[in-house]
């Protein structure tokens, strides 16, 4: 990085940095200072975002383009609707009847808060909006029995996304968490361990797959291996359509455990000490002080944390490439290497596009959602 | 008088260069695996990565003004990645395709026809099998060197069937010759030995998607053609069945991966292995082990259980893009002749199992007395492919995917056939 | 600090327990890259469920750097996440400095942009990239693997918090002593930083250290290969029963850097978030 700076003449005289009034030398310098970064902003996240956009309205062959540019078709919003549209597609009450009925009855509860003055209603009328469209109305459609969605694979492959966040990301923070109130004090023997739990989260993916296949495998593993000496029948977890799904969430929990459990420390290390003292003066035992003084405490960061796992998992790749290749039968399939294939294996470059403007938007769904509930603390 | 000096000295540097600097680098693109510790012998080489490696270091050492850059090992990503460099521009200057996936690239133009230009590197493809031939050949052009063809044989613990009294007079293992008699013997192995009768990668490869096109074919139907799905038969069905009898009666294991299925062999676990002829040669080397369990095999062609004998096979070939030619002449033709020594070492290459395609190896008797050999020697007969399709990756991965549902998850095969059935024809409706 | 005696009799024993099963996976790499190939071919669990490494060999590692192309992989990890650090804090700091403490024409705006820009995932972009860099020619170089991450806004977002924090009294006061911005921004405001920079680059050298999707797509030339794509690259391949302990050896290779990294600033790690990242 050089260190000449910019506008390092202009910025001499003194006093003129003391205008504080949006005159053209702070104009200048604000746009020098932040200018490095939006250039890559604008060049490396903002023009292939529209630009992705763009090619998801085309019908577009990876390479057939690159032989011949003149070779992509115009074909409008018709990747989005093969995406998640059908033919002879019907509206059930009883379709996915208890994940609807569940749902609304969140919408409910949400409403009762809100009567109660324990949700402000600006957070509570948008997210019953939202959820009786989606719980009402979205997911009680499906094809006929001489229907079929037009991608056949592709729900089926956001749910495992979605589930797969559903079973990481509570369980990373809550095992970050307990670890962390657990070894949160100054002694050689907690630092140790510390260290132990954070280990893994060094190892690059690669290494963590390729540990953890072997670990899961029913011949060579060493859950396997235990299991035989034990006289038992091994488990196959991989090749399991239950279990393949389980594996790839224990195997991610395994290896980002680490980040997790050092921002709660970080988080603990700033709730003062006194608070403590009062709650032990009171007569306060270990459950009640973590329960009415640490976790209180702790909400923001908990907060941070489920973001940005929230964020980290949804976008899970290497696990499900590395490990069961999607399987068995597309149970640990997940939208990121879906993408990955259809772009680079079958080389549908505008459908993968597509179904990348997808995943933006759920992303964007859920981080909304997070910021409403959030909004509402 | 200086202008001339100058002339001079820029043509003595420009001949210097042209002998110190006239190195040609070509890159190469393959799998099989990587093999660090490969030399320029290539005699000793064993295995499919170790042979090829030796094969092309001994051209990239030889006095010949080229280099060779050998690119990705990678066996997953392979094809994708290999896309990947296609349309960034930058793709290996000659790769190994497989059969199969030579209509796709052919079609969008990626291949360079290399038909006029084989005679002057002096490859002959009248010494071309026809099988060979019919490897390289879409819409009538040649798009690549041939190097083998290569196909699913049966290979035979020869201790484990002695003890089921498998055996034939003359030394042979018994072979079945109907699904009934498959699953007899099973019963037989498992009664009297204890161990699985078959082992083979049902859960990771594409090789249990072979061995039900060998089984459909030997029925005389096909699971898909070039505009029409057929997957969900009645002589599929039958195949599959087939399959799945052996799991369901305990005699083999669908969860087993290519590892895990060779290691199972090769520790004396199953009577049977389904696999590539790629691993006759390694097979061979691990017997040497004291401390193997496996000390006798049989390398068998694969069984015919139905009317007409068939085994799935396919084929390695050596292609260049189509743009190279025209981007730098000396690399395509330093290619072509890297793609001649490959093919002149098609015996060496034949030792890792593969079928030679070239006559005149076949014709030498040193190919004939290559290790078990004579056992499988007529797999060359019944060696069978895909038809030609632009799409057989895509295709390979909708049956591998709905037949592992079938044997790792008791998905119920109609329903599996049918779903295979429909987003096959959905590929090829693309 | 929290929590009584009593409970630590319990606890901090089963903790260790716990602790010791956290690392089995990693032991069993170490062990399994000191066995030999052919053993492992046929067993995993020769000694001790494969935990103890006998038989015992150095073979793997002696093979790895005579042969492998592991230590290049490692270095062109090393270089890549070094840069992309050094630059995302660099870039992130101005700019948070500038959203943080210049009041310039169209910052709220520009701001707002920038914030928006933290929901696109890479997944989303990644497409395009890859044909925009493949027009430039930059596949297979550093700077295809460390620009698109410069472009994401969560080091400004956090930077700009920090500097938000700050009170303007010391700007003030170094204003007043005639100090330009540039003098301002390197001499108070970066080492008043400090805290905020380390959780920045502890979270940017983890993500490019660990980074798989695109170093895959860009990087195809194996002298270029990141060492998780080139770890990728021999585990999956067919000849894996035959070199199981090389394998694991280049993952102890890939990994012991790290490690030995992380022992050593783990302190200051935890330091680090602890004033900077917890708010």
């Amino acid at each position: 990085m050089d260190t000449t700076g910019p506008t390092p003449d202009r910025a001499v005289r003194p006093g003129g940095a003391r205008g504080r009034s949006g005159g053209l030398r702070d104009t200048l310098e604000g746009y020098a200072f932040a200018g490095p970064f939006l250039v890559a902003y604008g060049l490396f996240l903002i023009y292939p975002f529209f630009k992705g956009i763009w090619i998801s309205l085309h019908d577009w062959n990876l390479l057939a383009v690159a032989f011949n540019p003149a070779a992509k078709h115009f074909v409008g919003l018709k990747n989005y609707v093969h995406m998640v549209w059908g033919q002879h597609l019907v509206w059930g009450v009883d379709h996915l009847v208890w994940a609807r009925a569940i749902g609304l009855a969140a919408v409910v509860a949400a409403l009762a808060l809100a009567s109660r003055g324990r949700l402000p209603w600006r957070t509570a009328v948008p997210l019953a909006v939202v959820g009786v469209l989606l719980f009402g109305v979205a997911l009680g459609i499906h094809p006929a029995s001489d229907g079929r969605w037009y991608d056949r694979r592709f729900w089926h492959i956001v749910w495992n996304t979605l589930l797969f966040v559903l079973l990481t990301v509570p369980s990373v923070t809550v095992i970050a968490l307990g670890l962390a109130i657990a070894l949160n004090r100054q002694s050689r023997h907690a630092a140790a361990l510390r260290t132990a739990f954070f280990l893994s989260q060094v190892l690059s993916v690669t290494v963590v797959t390729l540990i953890w296949q072997l670990m899961f495998s029913p011949k060579q593993g060493i859950l396997a291996n235990l299991f035989r000496t034990l006289g038992l029948q091994p488990i196959e977890w991989i090749t399991n359509p239950q279990l393949a799904m389980p594996a790839i969430v224990i195997t991610t929990v395994w290896w980002s455990i680490g980040f997790a459990l050092i921002i709660f420390l970080a988080g603990l290390q700033e709730i003062p000490a006194e608070l403590y003292e009062a709650a032990r003066i009171d007569g306060a035992g270990g459950w009640r002080i973590v329960r009415n003084i640490t976790l209180p405490a702790l909400s923001r960061t908990t907060t941070l944390v489920v973001v940005l796992q929230i964020i980290l998992q949804f976008q899970v790749f290497g696990q499900s490439h590395l490990i069961t290749r999607g399987g068995p039968d597309d149970s640990t399939q997940v939208l990121v290497r879906y993408i990955y294939q259809t772009a680079f294996q079958n080389s549908r470059l505008g459908y993968a596009s597509a179904l990348s403007v997808f995943l933006f938007i759920f992303m964007l769904g859920f981080s909304l959602l997070q910021a409403r509930l959030q909004g509402s603390d | 008088m200086k202008r001339t000096l100058t002339l001079l000295m820029a043509a003595l540097a420009l001949s210097l260069g042209a002998t110190a600097f006239g190195q040609t680098e070509i890159t190469l693109g393959r799998f099989f695996g990587a093999c660090e510790q490969a030399g320029t012998d290539i005699k000793s080489a064993v295995g499919e990565a170790c042979i090829i490696q030796s094969i092309i270091n001994a051209f990239s050492a030889a006095d010949n003004g080229i280099k060779v850059n050998t690119l990705p090992t990678d066996w997953g990503n392979y094809y994708d990645q290999l896309k990947a460099m296609f349309a960034a521009g930058n793709p290996p200057n000659i790769f190994v395709i497989h059969k199969h996936a030579i209509p796709e690239f052919a079609s969008l133009g990626a291949l360079a026809d290399l038909g006029p230009d084989l005679a002057q590197v002096g490859i002959d493809p009248n010494d071309w099998t026809a099988a060979g031939k019919a490897a390289v050949t879409y819409d009538g052009k040649i798009y690549a060197i041939p190097m083998d063809v290569h196909a699913n044989l049966w290979y035979v613990n020869m201790d484990i069937m002695k003890q089921a009294g498998l055996v034939n007079a003359d030394g042979t293992p018994m072979v079945p010759h109907s699904p009934e008699e498959l699953l007899q013997q099973a019963k037989i192995v498992k009664e009297k030995t204890g161990k699985d009768y078959l082992t083979a990668d049902f859960s990771q490869f594409p090789i249990g998607v072979r061995l039900v096109l060998s089984l459909v074919w030997q029925q005389n139907s096909e699971l898909f053609t070039s505009t029409k799905a057929n997957v969900d038969s009645p002589e599929a069905k039958k195949a599959v069945e087939t399959i799945v009898s052996l799991f369901k009666g305990g005699y083999a294991d669908p969860t087993l991966n290519y590892n895990d299925s060779m290691q199972s062999f090769i520790n004396g676990n199953a009577a049977i292995l389904v696999n590539g002829d790629w691993v006759v040669n390694s097979l061979d080397a691990q017997t040497k082990d004291p401390k193997v369990a496996l000390k006798h095999f049989y390398v068998d062609n694969f069984p015919t259980l139905f009317q007409t004998p068939a085994t799935w096979a396919d084929s390695h070939t050596w292609a260049i893009p189509s743009t190279l030619k025209k981007q730098n002449p000396d690399e395509y033709w330093a290619a072509l002749k890297l793609a001649k020594w490959i093919y002149d070492h098609d015996l060496d290459w034949a030792r890792t199992g593969h079928l030679s395609v070239s006559k005149s190896v076949i014709a030498n008797p040193a190919y004939a007395a290559l290790p078990h050999r004579q056992e499988y020697a007529n797999t060359v007969n019944i060696a069978r492919d895909v038809k030609q399709t632009t799409h057989y990756d895509a295709i390979q991965n909708v049956l591998n995917r709905q037949l592992q549902a079938i044997w790792l998850t008791d998905k119920p095969i109609d329903q599996a056939l049918k779903d295979a059935n429909q987003q096959v024809q959905d590929i090829l409706d693309q | 600090m929290v929590g009584s005696r009593g409970r630590d009799r319990v606890l901090m024993p089963l903790l260790t327990v716990l602790a010791v099963l956290w690392l089995v996976p990693v032991l069993w790499m170490l062990s399994m890259s000191l066995q030999p190939n052919e053993l492992l071919a046929r067993t995993t669990s020769n000694t001790f469920l494969g935990l103890i490494p006998i038989p015992f060999t150095f073979h793997n590692f002696i093979r790895l750097f005579t042969l492998g192309l592991t230590p290049r992989w490692f270095l062109n990890s090393m270089i890549v996440s070094i840069g992309m650090t050094v630059l995302v804090l660099a870039l992130s700091s101005m700019a948070g400095f500038a959203f943080a403490r210049i009041r310039f024409r169209g910052r709220n705006l520009v701001f707002a942009l920038v914030l928006a820009g933290l929901v696109i995932p890479e997944q989303a972009v990644f497409i395009p990239l890859y044909t925009m860099f493949a027009d430039w020619h930059w596949h297979n170089t550093y700077q295809a693997l460390i620009a698109p991450r410069l472009a994401v806004p969560i080091g400004v977002f956090l930077m700009t918090q920090f500097f938000r924090g700050i009170p303007s009294y010391i700007e003030e006061a170094a204003q007043l002593d005639g100090a330009n911005r540039w003098t301002l921004f390197t001499r108070i405001m970066l080492p008043l930083s400090v805290p905020a920079l380390t959780t920045l680059a502890i979270l940017t050298f983890l993500y490019a250290w660990n980074d798989y999707l695109w170093p895959l797509v860009s990087a195809n030339h194996k002298e270029m290969f990141t060492i998780t794509v080139g770890l990728a690259s021999i585990q999956s391949n067919f000849a894996q029963s035959e070199g199981l302990g090389r394998v694991m050896a280049s993952g102890v290779m890939a990994s012991l850097p790290m490690i030995l990294l992380f022992l050593v600033f783990q302190r200051y790690v935890v330091r680090g978030i602890a004033m900077g990242g917890g708010k």
